[in-house]
């Protein structure tokens, strides 16, 4: 007892300072040194001693200077060893806080290239007295100026007198005073996002232990925690390497949040400055890889990891190791991917890395290189991920379970694995090439060597129009399940389900030139993609047709999951409708690169993948931890995100159809100027700027809902819902191995598809009566899908 | 179990870490260190990965219970959608060198009729001014039997060795033989795949960097053979002069920008190579288990399955062969 009382003061202790260690660390980056080494350090001239006999000087100060005067100073010094005649007289390094100095002769020059500081030349190590221009800041209270003179024993060292140095200080007051702008001390975006991003590593590690010590605060001691953690770092369960892919994707998603919130500071008004041009690059980048990549990915194999065997009665996944390997190369990609933002160079190319700026070598930040890399790590991991899952989904369904009897989701994951796997080579081999260009020096993008940069768009759209099927299909499963169990009824056109996910995953391989109508490809190659990317409506559409008859002719109950299902219906169709416009070619030129585009991917994205795991969460939460969610948190999460996310994301059409660039980082607004966008453009972006933060805030409801259901939760039936399909059928949370036993090299007690229809008849029998009185009769399509 | 996997990625981070340190296309040798104690992390990492394959004897081989593949190997399936991946790769590839070998004209025939692209050379062709244009290394491969020497020996190898591991495989599979006999034949001929792969990347190395000399044997008369890279066929080769590339009229030599050929010929293969070179590792402890006498009737999967992977690589470097090295 005293032991484990002992250590956990340890903990908490080294807890503590781990945090206060990571919190300074993170906020004390290399901003840029420049020469203010000289203003602490005193005189980097010569090896030589500061002495009060030598008097700094300047002359020409006005008594309140005004915003952008010109004055002339001059600068002199009196003592020291210098005396005229000799070869060398002295030097000087004026620093001034503010301001422009312009050098009139050759006796003075700019040190370094930077404006505010200014020293003698060689020419003018013969003076004691020099002249330099110095004109006034335009805003500001007051200019500090510090002078180091350095005054030379220039007579080839026969006096044997050492140089000597000093240092003087001045201050000027503006005229204006405090009526200009003053410009708070703003702290390095980097650095709050750094910080953010390490507090958050903090306070997730303090909830992991807390949760920890919970579930046995007697029993809590190092002995007990590392068998236990360790358990999470090399599992192979599938369970358990899901709920990992989950929290990482959970992390991310708040991490790209964060920087969408810094991005909508940025355009919240017109003219902004809260981000120089080069890291609102860097900020749009790295959230749009950070929320596709590192987020929605990982919450769908989250997702998948967890359901897919179960949902077909397999023990596991086909090769467990592989799994736990596909895992933990995301975090490693991650962390090269993030190393940009760590030292201020992180990759600023946009999320497609579109070549030749990518590997611009001159231009280009350093962190494309490292964001080539990351994405490598996530392309072989992706790779892992698609081999186990077609594999698993392939081979390991339980008896009887024939393709036509996989239950939506499971056909959802197949279909975008099989998508996946076709298409990231295309991508991890651009990443080669592009990485290759950046390192070794290999010519694939160089345009000077005759290099094409198309090539990269090619491969990339190749793969990148895919992948936004990729994270959109699996919600499609999502939907199709908690739609399906919320109206109490089989999903409605089962085998037409099936088909449009096909159709999908066909056609997702012929319309990415889409991606690329203003690129100036061939207008042949222009028509095809517009008719086939018009084709793609058509097994959406015919899957949103699914749902709605399944809920008209079933009953609906309107669960947590079923709110957020419903929500994505709306959300997706309206984005659904916008992409419409695209694959029409003078449309598409007209709105390419605009904020109407933004909108359309943001209401598919969000309002589609996002809002589709949100039900996922809500759906299986209970499945994954035995407790059951908080209802009313979550019906308020789902009222206040459901209104703050339209409130982000549908002014921007607007702002798309008036011209509003999307990757810029500012805009400007006026009433005459037709370049400019109207003076309402400015409401709307400050509209969107407060919504995009009630949205951000809205999700931490979730987040506690989930933390204090984890705690406090009622206990979880194995069937909560009324499902049936196999996940249903195990206990809540399922025990490992999630079914069956195994002996001898063989399963055993693996359930079959009778389970599964034995199941229907006898649990949700309860419903057979409110079946047969509420349900419209529905004669024509009576599938029996699981 | 696994703890080799938490070990095995960070790998990874460490040997990415290192190959950044050469953002500049200099070698600077910084960060040498690094590399190797990525590497010996990563040898870890399969180490522990294939201590517990070692005294595996098949007899948990996991079967697939869902309908069409019935009682096949899972990890035989598995295989085969990696390989599906693998002909993606391959397939980017050829792309790209499809798109520049199509797309730039050849410099022989911009050489030959002195037409040069009104863009990148407006003024034609000039002496020291290079010329972008798409240089096929096997213009310098295919030119002399002796330059496609080491390519047309791998070729083969490369044969005999799909050849030498179903042999293997045979063998291991043998019910009427003994044990002993089984041993060794096995040991036999994943050691002649081992030799066969190790003379592939030699001759490789030969072909890229080395170069080989031939005596005056009195049959055959002296050459000597230099590198690609000794040729100047290297990525940054903006400079190239071919040894037909001469100008009749001035008797100049005439330059070429070759670095896009150069990249998407010595990326291609060399991502081959690579698949080789993983193979070899597969090999060697693959070697050693049978040499331990690990294959037995019931364990020749793993043969198997590595003979998936070998023909595939094999069948690569069929296609490869042709386009990068005869035309």
């Amino acid at each position: 007892m005293r032991k484990g009382n002992l250590s956990r003061a340890m903990m908490a202790l080294s807890l503590v300072i781990g945090v206060l260690l990571l919190a300074p660390l993170a906020s004390s980056l290399p901003t840029g040194i420049g020469g203010s080494s000289i203003q602490t350090a005193g005189c980097n001239c010569h090896n030589s001693v500061a002495d009060s006999s030598v008097a700094a000087n300047i002359e020409g100060f006005p008594e309140e200077y005004n915003a952008s005067e010109t004055y002339e100073l001059t600068i002199s010094f009196d003592g020291g060893p210098s005396q005229p005649g000799n070869i060398n007289l002295g030097g000087f390094n004026l620093w001034a806080s503010e301001g422009v100095f312009t050098p009139t002769d050759g006796l003075t020059s700019l040190w370094a290239g930077s404006v505010n500081e200014v020293v003698h030349t060689e020419a003018g190590n013969d003076y004691t007295s020099w002249v330099v221009d110095w004109t006034a800041p335009e805003s500001g209270k007051e200019v500090d100026f510090i002078l180091h003179v350095n005054s030379v024993n220039g007579d080839g060292l026969q006096t044997g007198q050492l140089d000597q140095w000093n240092r003087g200080t001045f201050t000027i007051q503006s005229s204006f005073g405090l009526v200009g702008e003053v410009i708070p001390e703003a702290p390095e975006p980097f650095v709050v996002l750094a910080t953010l991003i390490l507090i958050s590593l903090a306070l997730i590690a303090v909830t992991i232990l807390y949760g920890f010590y919970r579930s046995d605060p007697d029993g809590f001691s190092w002995d007990t925690f590392s068998p236990w953690i360790s358990d999470w770092l090399t599992t192979t369960d599938h369970k358990k390497i899901g709920t990992l892919y989950f929290l990482a994707g959970l992390f991310f998603l708040g991490i790209g949040g964060i920087m969408a919130l810094f991005i909508r500071v940025q355009l919240a008004t017109p003219g902004n400055d809260f981000l120089t041009q080069d890291q609102y690059n860097q900020f749009f980048t790295l959230h749009g890889t950070t929320m596709i990549f590192l987020a929605a990915m990982p919450l769908i194999n989250g997702f998948a990891n967890w359901m897919v065997p179960l949902q077909i009665g397999a023990p596991d996944l086909a090769m467990p190791r592989l799994n736990a390997m596909s895992f933990w190369l995301q975090p490693v990609g991650a962390l090269l991917i993030f190393t940009g933002v760590f030292s201020g160079q992180g990759a600023d190319t946009g999320w497609t890395g579109y070549a030749p700026y990518v590997v611009d070598m001159v231009n280009g930040h350093d962190g494309n290189t490292f964001w080539a890399a990351g994405q490598i790590m996530l392309v072989a991991s992706s790779t892992l991920t698609g081999i186990n899952f077609l594999t698993t989904i392939a081979v390991m369904r339980a008896e009887g379970m024939g393709w036509m009897q996989m239950p939506l989701f499971t056909w959802s994951i197949l279909i975008a694995n099989l998508m996946l796997f076709l298409s990231i080579p295309a991508f991890g081999v651009g990443l080669i090439q592009v990485y290759l260009d950046r390192v070794i020096g290999t010519a694939f993008y160089d345009v000077g060597a005759g290099g094409d940069p198309l090539l990269w768009s090619h491969l990339f759209w190749y793969f990148g129009h895919p992948e936004v099927y990729v994270v959109i299909v699996p919600a499609f499963g999502v939907i199709s399940e908690v739609l399906a169990t919320s109206s109490r009824r089989s999903i409605f056109g089962y085998k037409s389900m099936v088909f449009a996910l096909a159709g999908i995953g066909v056609v997702a391989f012929i319309v990415y030139g889409h991606h690329m109508f203003t690129s100036g490809m061939s207008p042949v190659l222009r028509f095809v993609t517009m008719v086939t990317t018009m084709l793609v409506a058509v097994p959406t559409g015919i899957k949103i047709f699914n749902w709605l008859k399944t809920m008209h002719g079933g009953s609906l109950v309107y669960r947590t999951h079923t709110l957020w299902a419903l929500g994505f219906l709306v959300t997706f169709t309206l984005g659904g409708i916008s992409g419409m416009f695209f694959p029409s070619i003078a449309m598409d030129t007209h709105l390419h690169e605009s904020y109407f585009v933004v909108a359309h991917f943001h209401y598919v994205l969000v309002g589609g993948t996002v809002f589709g795991f949100f039900a996922a969460i809500y759906y299986w939460y209970p499945k994954m931890t035995g407790r059951m969610m908080d209802e009313r948190l979550g019906t308020l999460h789902f009222l206040t995100a459901f209104i703050s996310y339209n409130g982000v994301f549908w002014p921007m059409h607007r702002l798309g159809v008036w011209g509003m660039a999307r990757r810029h980082h500012t805009y400007f607004i006026s009433t005459d100027d037709f370049a400019n966008l109207p003076p309402e453009a400015a409401d709307w972006n400050l509209f969107i700027s407060v919504s995009a933060f009630l949205f951000f805030l809205s999700n931490f409801i979730m987040v506690a809902n989930m933390v204090i259901s984890y705690l406090r939760g009622a206990k979880a039936p194995a069937d909560p819902w009324g499902g049936w399909s196999f996940e249903w059928m195990t206990a809540s949370p399922p025990p490992t191995p999630s079914f069956g036993r195994y002996v001898d090299g063989e399963w055993y007690d693996l359930p079959v598809l009778r389970d599964a229809n034995e199941h229907v008849t006898t649990e949700p029998g309860m419903f057979t009566r409110w079946f047969s009185r509420l349900m419209v009769p529905d004669d024509s399509n009576e599938e029996v899908s699981h | 179990m696994s703890i080799g996997i938490g070990l095995f990625l960070f790998v990874f981070a460490g040997m990415f870490d290192y190959d950044l340190e050469l953002s500049e296309h200099v070698y600077t040798g910084e960060g040498l260190i690094w590399m190797f104690v990525a590497i010996i992390i990563t040898s870890i990492g399969m180490f522990v990965f294939w201590r517990q394959d070692l005294s595996f004897d098949g007899t948990y081989e996991p079967l697939a219970t869902g309908s069409p593949f019935r009682n096949i190997q899972i990890r035989k399936v598995g295989m085969f959608v990696f390989l599906m991946s693998e002909m993606m790769v391959f397939t980017s590839l050829f792309s790209t060198y499809m798109r520049y070998r199509l797309g730039l004209r050849r410099c022989d025939d911009v050489f030959a009729d002195g037409l040069f692209d009104p863009v990148t050379n407006p003024t034609g062709w000039q002496e020291a001014v290079p010329v972008t244009c798409f240089e096929p290394a096997s213009h310098l491969i295919a030119s002399s039997w002796w330059h496609l020497a080491p390519g047309a020996v791998n070729t083969f190898a490369l044969i005999i060795s799909s050849f030498t591991i179903v042999q293997a495989l045979r063998y291991a599979k043998k019910t009427d033989i003994d044990e002993e006999l089984r041993r060794r034949r096995v040991t036999m001929f994943l050691g002649t795949t081992w030799v066969l792969a190790i003379l592939f990347l030699t001759l490789k190395m030969v072909e890229w960097f080395v170069g080989f000399y031939i005596p005056d044997l009195g049959f055959i008369h002296e050459h000597e053979i230099k590198s690609l890279v000794a040729e100047g066929y290297t990525i940054g080769a903006d400079h190239y002069q071919h040894h037909s590339y001469v100008d009749e009229a001035t008797g100049a030599h005439m330059t070429a920008n070759i670095r896009v050929s150069a990249s998407t010929f010595y990326v291609t293969t060399g991502t081959h190579g690579a698949h080789v070179a993983g193979g070899i590792i597969g090999l060697t402890y693959m070697t050693y288990k049978a040499w331990r006498g690990g294959y037995t009737p019931t364990n020749a999967v793993s043969i198997e399955y590595f003979g998936l992977y070998w023909h595939f690589v094999d069948l690569v470097w069929v296609i490869v062969f042709p386009f990068f090295y005869l035309y």
